[in-house]
């Protein structure tokens, strides 16, 4: 498509390896987290919604700048070398995205959580096979939930260009390479890699609402 | 419902596609375009072989005893520099035959060289060790004039491929590479700040390499060039020396488009803007001058695309620009 498509391969290689790592580990953090205090009523619960949805909120690079501050060459966690890595990138996204899925996933369990707590009454159910239900019933809630975040993680620029450093062949994903390709006035090749991502977050969500269809049934 | 979804599919599938391929034979048709915008900044060169334009490149190893500090000032032990592959690629550029071809980077493509070598570069002769897995990855924190210019993706493949090292570069204003630098975050630096150089020399973070006599080694040098509009506005071309060109674009108060973050060029360019305007590499010096001051706080491609958008002028170092006209309107990286 156009000179070093090595180079493209390896921006595309690196962006879903990371927004699959990051949405994946955040979906698996936040959906228990999510259902638990969802489904449940606790003193300061109340606290730890509000504290959820600010987390929501939090902007990208505030959060790649903490990063930066932990991983950098003088920071406490530099030990772990996670600067200018995939692995660091992954971090900071996993810090991003898990109180979306958590937040998301409270939201929409707390709406059924009173129906299905009688309905596992009814049934005999204990503790564990409860939540089971809950999960079973939000599954719908649950794929939206992790669309979300997978398309939080592919659109995602000011954290992980912090935190990777857009360093060619290495931490340059789809985003920092188009705001690196505008940079330089090369605007046909950023709008090039913006429609590649459009277009991929489009099939994926097609594909994804083709399959909510049949869970729906 | 399914039937219509995967049409749908299909279509935009094969709508990216055609998207994607038109890049090709539009390229032609897209350099049109790009080329209108291209003739309005024209290259301006005032006083080349004047000293207070002259931009010279100098590589500092870092050093690991450096007297690092955290956040909140907190000095911090055990910072980890690579200094063998930091080593290992100084003597590499420093050697006589990267030297040269430094010193030719450029010169087919653009008719002109872009880099100059420095009649008193260090020469290196030492042996390049080979990697072993501790050594292997050197980070090096450079500017965005040097990176945009092109240069070290023409000369570090070749150090990669020899010798198996992986380069890590991460491109930013010289004051940003510097601060980067000293949070640990590289092996070695190369920059065009004389003063800010020798500050980091002085508060400890470089150190003198075996074979060498200081710790900045300078072995490059260009020019910075004064560019602008074609139609010239200011009359920039008639002024007699650089000063009295800047002097002439603040009185006219003529859109100028400034670095803006402490870089290399930057740092250049406040010295050469009439005293009586007390302009520094601080935002909060040029607060009265905003109507036609562009502090931008971006890199050089960035500002060069900014400037050529506005048919501002801009204080730029040779090779990028040269770098930019010869695209038509874009760096390389």
């Amino acid at each position: 498509m156009f000179s070093g498509s090595a180079l493209l391969e390896n921006i595309l290689a690196v962006t879903f390896r990371m927004s699959l790592a990051s949405s994946l580990i955040a979906l698996l953090l936040g959906v228990p987290l999510g259902i638990l205090y969802g489904s449940r009523a606790f003193p300061g619960r109340r606290a730890l919604v509000v504290i959820n949805r600010t987390l929501m909120g939090l902007p990208p690079v505030v959060c790649g700048l903490l990063c930066y501050l932990m991983f950098c060459g003088v920071g406490p966690l530099r030990g772990l070398q996670l600067l200018y890595t995939v692995k660091g990138m992954v971090i900071a996204q996993i810090l991003l995205i898990t109180p979306i899925v958590a937040g998301m996933m409270e939201s929409g369990v707390s709406a059924i959580a009173p129906d299905i707590r009688e309905t596992a009454l009814g049934l005999g159910f204990g503790g564990w096979k409860r939540l089971l239900l809950l999960v079973n019933e939000s599954a719908y809630q649950i794929v939206t939930t992790y669309l979300l975040g997978l398309s939080r993680a592919l659109a995602e620029v000011g954290a992980v260009s912090m935190v990777g450093g857009a360093i060619a062949y290495k931490t340059n994903v789809m985003t920092t390479a188009i705001m690196n390709y505008t940079n330089m006035g090369n605007f046909v090749t950023a709008l090039a890699l913006g429609i590649i991502l459009f277009a991929l977050s489009l099939l994926i969500n097609i594909a994804v609402s083709i399959l909510q269809g049949r869970l729906a049934k | 419902m399914k039937k219509f979804l995967a049409l749908l599919m299909a279509v935009v599938m094969i709508a990216a596609l055609c998207a994607c391929g038109a890049q090709q034979t539009g390229a032609a048709a897209t350099a049109a375009p790009t080329a209108a915008p291209e003739s309005n900044v024209k290259l301006q060169i005032l006083c080349e072989q004047d000293d207070s334009m002259l931009n010279t490149y100098s590589l500092l190893a870092v050093n690991p005893k450096a007297p690092f500090k955290d956040a909140d000032g907190k000095a911090v032990s055990g910072v980890a520099i690579n200094t063998a592959g930091a080593a290992a690629l100084i003597n590499w550029l420093l050697s006589a035959d990267t030297e040269k071809l430094a010193a030719g980077y450029g010169q087919d493509k653009y008719g002109q060289q872009l880099f100059y070598l420095l009649d008193k570069a260090p020469v290196s002769t030492a042996a390049i060790p080979a990697p072993t897995d501790a050594t292997k990855t050197i980070r090096l924190s450079t500017t965005t004039s040097v990176n945009d210019s092109g240069l070290l993706d023409y000369l570090l493949p070749q150090f990669e491929d020899k010798y198996g090292y992986k380069v890590e570069v991460t491109a930013a204003g010289t004051g940003k590479a510097i601060a980067n630098a000293e949070c640990g975050n590289a092996d070695l630096i190369l920059v065009h700040a004389k003063t800010q150089e020798e500050a980091f020399v002085t508060a400890g973070y470089s150190y003198v390499l075996d074979g060498f006599e200081s710790e900045r080694l300078s072995f490059l040098y260009n020019y910075f060039v004064l560019c602008g509009p074609a139609n010239d506005p200011a009359g920039v071309k008639k002024a007699a020396s650089v000063k009295d060109a800047f002097k002439l674009i603040a009185d006219g108060k003529y859109p100028f488009v400034s670095r803006g973050d402490k870089s290399g060029t930057h740092t250049k360019e406040v010295t050469l803007w009439p005293a009586e305007l007390g302009i520094t590499t601080d935002a909060d010096s040029v607060a009265n001058y905003t109507a036609w001051y562009i502090y931008s706080n971006a890199g050089m491609g960035a500002c060069l695309t900014m400037a050529n958008e506005k048919g501002a002028y801009i204080l730029s170092d040779k090779a990028t620009f040269l770098t930019f006209v010869a695209n038509n309107g874009v760096t390389t990286s």
